[in-house]
């Protein structure tokens, strides 16, 4: 670990390196220091001769106030990868994750960063704001002051009134945007979202996804967003990862120069099916491989 | 007046079946001319507990007060040994076969020892509750503190949550169903427990007032303590429905 | 690569044999000697492994009796209570009116202190095999009723629909989804139901009986022999991990599918 450590830190535009120190540099300015930083990445399971590579050789870097989508084929490694960036699992000891340009160490991602698991899990037990505010009370926030704050931010979320409901009483779509409130009051610089609306129906998503532009927009947080639909992942992004089948490693990425704010109605403009065009057969490609995995483990 | 009515339907059928039964009780012991040393009737049994009602009270307020306590005790101590075997693995790995050995012996056959161990007092009693219900309550809350899935825990640990603040949060609240059920059984197994250790050795307690009774072939007070006994339990797990729904309010 | 696949194997083989029950067992075999050994344990307390072992060898044509009695008691009581049970809970299960009418009343049955009945029973019955039998019965119906009637409960809707699609009715119904997906639950009140069925029949040995292992552990009891009190304790031990083992492998091979989380 610690000679790819100590280059990747000499590689960094930053004087002072000192692993215990948490982020921010003093001198760098936020334009040129990347939020997010991975440097060949891997992640592999189990011992020789029965070993898996869920993740080989990622780099990539994300800006702050970027919004960065990810598409993939199923079981290449992304959820995997998001587990590393929350900092759930920690990459394998030749490469490292840095974070506001520093390295991080096993577990000392916790809590840096606003993670939304797939699943909303909410705790049946707590009304709609104590959900909310679940994070918040990790945090240390006192829960007055924490309900108060989500109270505000209810009619945002499309959740004015609901704030003492418990979650069965909820449908699929209310659930998602209690689970996106939890994760926006966790106030993190960056959002990792993975597949957040992949249970809803089409027209739910198609709404969410307005949603998350403008809470977005207003809030100006950095959102990492992994998704399997490629309309999706066009229409938020401003860059598009591609990533291969397992091991999953990024094989392209591609600018998004559609101007912001998106019309919904942008889907089927030439810009956007250009884009959508070249990225179908980039995935097409890696969803065979990946669906061919799937049939020879069977 | 509607809301009677709903109430009296419903318990209709209990009603009659309860009927049919102190029917074929009278009818028994009316055509079959059964001595009252076997089967007495249910009247004489009533009117026993009344003429009764005192001596007997204080033998059920004895063995409630060993029943609740053996409870209490058992149960905080199962809950929080729950608890720590979730928090510490290796503890869980080291103590379970210990406790399955345990609990494999039914929990009558520790009566002797604790009689001889803690004397005929309450005491003896106390222990022995407390180990039945202790082991109900550990069973049941290892499993519910153990229900919550690796996402909610990784969840919780992506908030920078501790272990200790993922049992407060996460798990405590999780095992309350599990837990509560496992209170729910724990109550007439209490009560069951306390007597059958008294009618083994004991001062005071309606065990005690069996024993003597069944000895002195006095089978009107037997019944009439069985009653007494049956009454307490049902009202203990009435009490205990009400907590359930006070602690896992949210279903 | 040969000698290190079977090393492999070893290893693994090893590792499969520390975490089974035998090894478990063992281990807490030799921990109890130890211990007493180490920490000079009174015997009035804890009797040495050893000394309790002695003590069984020296009287065992009458232990392995009695063991045997009970267990006949036991596994008697046991399958009466269950196809009683079973059949209870699936008449409540389908006749509402039954179970509203009758299955408070066996709500109340089991607040009745046994102990209270096992003196009755033995008036009843007489000093037989029949009054140990019926107490444990007592103690076994109910738990088999209320989880088979909690497993026919939650049967998934879902899939009782599918089956009305297809044209299947009631006695169809029964055999191919209700029966299979109530077997979980039936098994854990099967389970609960062993144990209790063991405390019956001990219990009702208190109440007159030359042989058992309820009776060894009172007259263990009234002349105050600690190692006599303990053989019988490891017995009954002894007793319950058989049932339970051989319940959990009658249940693997009944449902040997994994339930839905």
């Amino acid at each position: 670990m610690s000679e790819s450590l100590a280059e990747s830190v000499k590689a960094a535009p930053m004087p002072l390196v000192n692993e215990a120190a948490p982020a921010a540099p003093a001198t760098a300015s936020p334009a040129t220091q990347p939020l997010l930083e991975l440097v060949n990445v891997w992640k592999r399971f189990g011992e020789a001769p029965r070993q898996t590579v869920a993740v080989s050789s990622v780099n990539l870097k994300i800006e702050p106030g970027e919004f960065v989508t990810l598409v993939g084929p199923s079981g290449c490694g992304k959820s995997t990868l998001f587990n590393m960036i929350a900092g759930l699992l920690a990459p394998d000891s030749d490469g490292s994750v840095l974070f506001g340009g520093a390295a991080q160490r096993d577990g000392q991602l916790l809590g840096k960063v606003s993670f939304m698991p797939q699943r909303d899990l909410l705790f049946p037990w707590r009304t709609v704001l104590d959900n909310a505010i679940l994070a918040l009370e990790v945090e240390g926030v006192p829960r007055r002051q924490a309900r108060e704050r989500a109270e505000a931010m209810l009619p945002e979320f499309g959740l004015g009134g609901f704030g003492k409901h418990y979650p069965h009483q909820l449908s699929g779509g209310m659930r998602q945007r209690v689970a996106l409130m939890r994760t926006f009051l966790f106030e993190r610089d960056l959002l990792l979202l993975d597949e957040p609306f992949g249970a809803l129906d089409a027209l739910t998503r198609t709404r969410m996804q307005q949603w998350l532009l403008d809470l977005w927009t207003k809030h100006r947080r950095t959102v990492l967003f992994i998704t399997h639909d490629i309309d999706e992942a066009i229409y938020l992004g401003d860059r598009v990862l591609v990533m291969t089948a397992r091991p999953g490693t990024v094989k392209s990425e591609q600018r998004i120069a559609l101007e912001r704010p998106r019309d919904p109605a942008i889907v089927t403009s030439p810009g956007f099916v250009a884009i959508k065009r070249h990225l179908l057969d980039e995935i097409e490609e890696e969803s065979r491989k990946s669906f061919l995995q799937e049939e020879r483990q069977a | 007046m509607n809301f009677k009515r709903i109430n009296f339907k419903r318990f209709l059928p209990v009603a009659i079946s309860l009927l049919v039964l102190i029917g074929l009780w009278q009818g028994a012991i009316a055509a079959f001319e059964i001595p009252p040393f076997v089967l007495p009737s249910l009247p004489a049994i009533l009117k026993h507990a009344v003429s009764e009602f005192k001596p007997l009270s204080a033998s059920l307020g004895a063995t409630l007060l060993e029943a609740a306590s053996g409870y209490v005790l058992g149960a905080l101590c199962g809950l929080l040994l729950a608890m720590a075997m979730v928090l510490v693995t290796p503890l869980e790995r080291g103590l379970m076969p210990l406790c399955v050995a345990i609990n494999s012996v039914p929990i009558v056959a520790y009566t002797p020892l604790c009689l001889i161990w803690f004397g005929m007092g309450p005491a003896s009693k106390i222990v022995l509750i407390a180990l039945a219900v202790g082991f109900t309550i550990l069973v049941n809350a290892l499993h519910g503190l153990k229900l919550p899935e690796e996402a909610a825990v990784n969840l919780m640990r992506s908030f920078g949550a501790s272990p200790v603040g993922i049992m407060r949060r996460l798990r405590l609240p999780a095992a309350m169903p599990s837990v509560v059920s496992g209170l729910r059984v724990a109550v007439p197994r209490s009560m069951i427990v306390a007597i059958v250790g008294e009618m083994l050795g004991a001062y005071k307690g309606l065990g005690r007032v069996i024993y003597e009774s069944t000895q002195q072939v006095n089978l009107l007070n037997v019944w009439a303590a069985v009653l007494f006994a049956s009454l307490a339990s049902m009202l203990l797990y009435g009490l205990l429905v009400w907590v359930d729904r006070k602690l896992v309010w949210w279903r | 690569m040969s000698t290190a696949a079977t090393g492999i194997s070893m290893a693994a083989g090893a590792r499969a044999f520390l975490r089974s029950p035998l090894f478990a067992a063992l281990a807490l075999a030799l921990v109890w000697e130890l211990a007493v050994q180490a920490f000079r344990i009174s015997p009035r307390y804890l009797p040495a492994l050893s000394a309790v072992l002695r003590d069984a060898w020296s009287i065992w044509p009458q232990l392995l009796a009695s063991f045997n009695r009970t267990l006949l008691e036991t596994l008697l009581g046991f399958a009466a209570g269950a196809a009683f049970g079973c059949l209870c809970g699936i008449t409540f299960s389908y006749v509402r009116l039954m179970e509203r009418a009758v299955f408070p009343l066996f709500v109340v049955s089991q607040t009745v202190p046994v102990v209270a009945f096992g003196a009755l029973i033995v008036i009843w019955f007489g000093n037989s095999l029949l009054a140990k039998v019926v107490t444990a019965f007592f103690l076994t119906f109910f738990p088999v009723t209320v989880n088979t009637l909690h497993g026919l409960a939650s049967c998934d809707p879902q899939r009782i629909a599918l089956m009305r699609s297809f044209g299947a009715k009631g006695p169809t119904m029964f055999f191919k989804l209700a029966l299979p997906s109530a077997l979980p639950q039936i098994l854990v009140g099967l389970r609960l139901g062993i144990g209790l069925s063991l405390v019956g029949s001990i219990v009702g040995e208190w109440f007159g009986e030359t042989l058992g292992l309820g009776v060894m552990l009172i007259e263990a009891m009234n002349s105050d022999q600690i190692v006599r009190i303990w053989v019988v304790i490891v017995a009954c031990g002894l007793m319950g991990a058989l049932l339970y083992s051989a319940l959990t492998l009658i249940e693997r091979k009944i449902i040997w599918w994994r339930a839905e989380a």
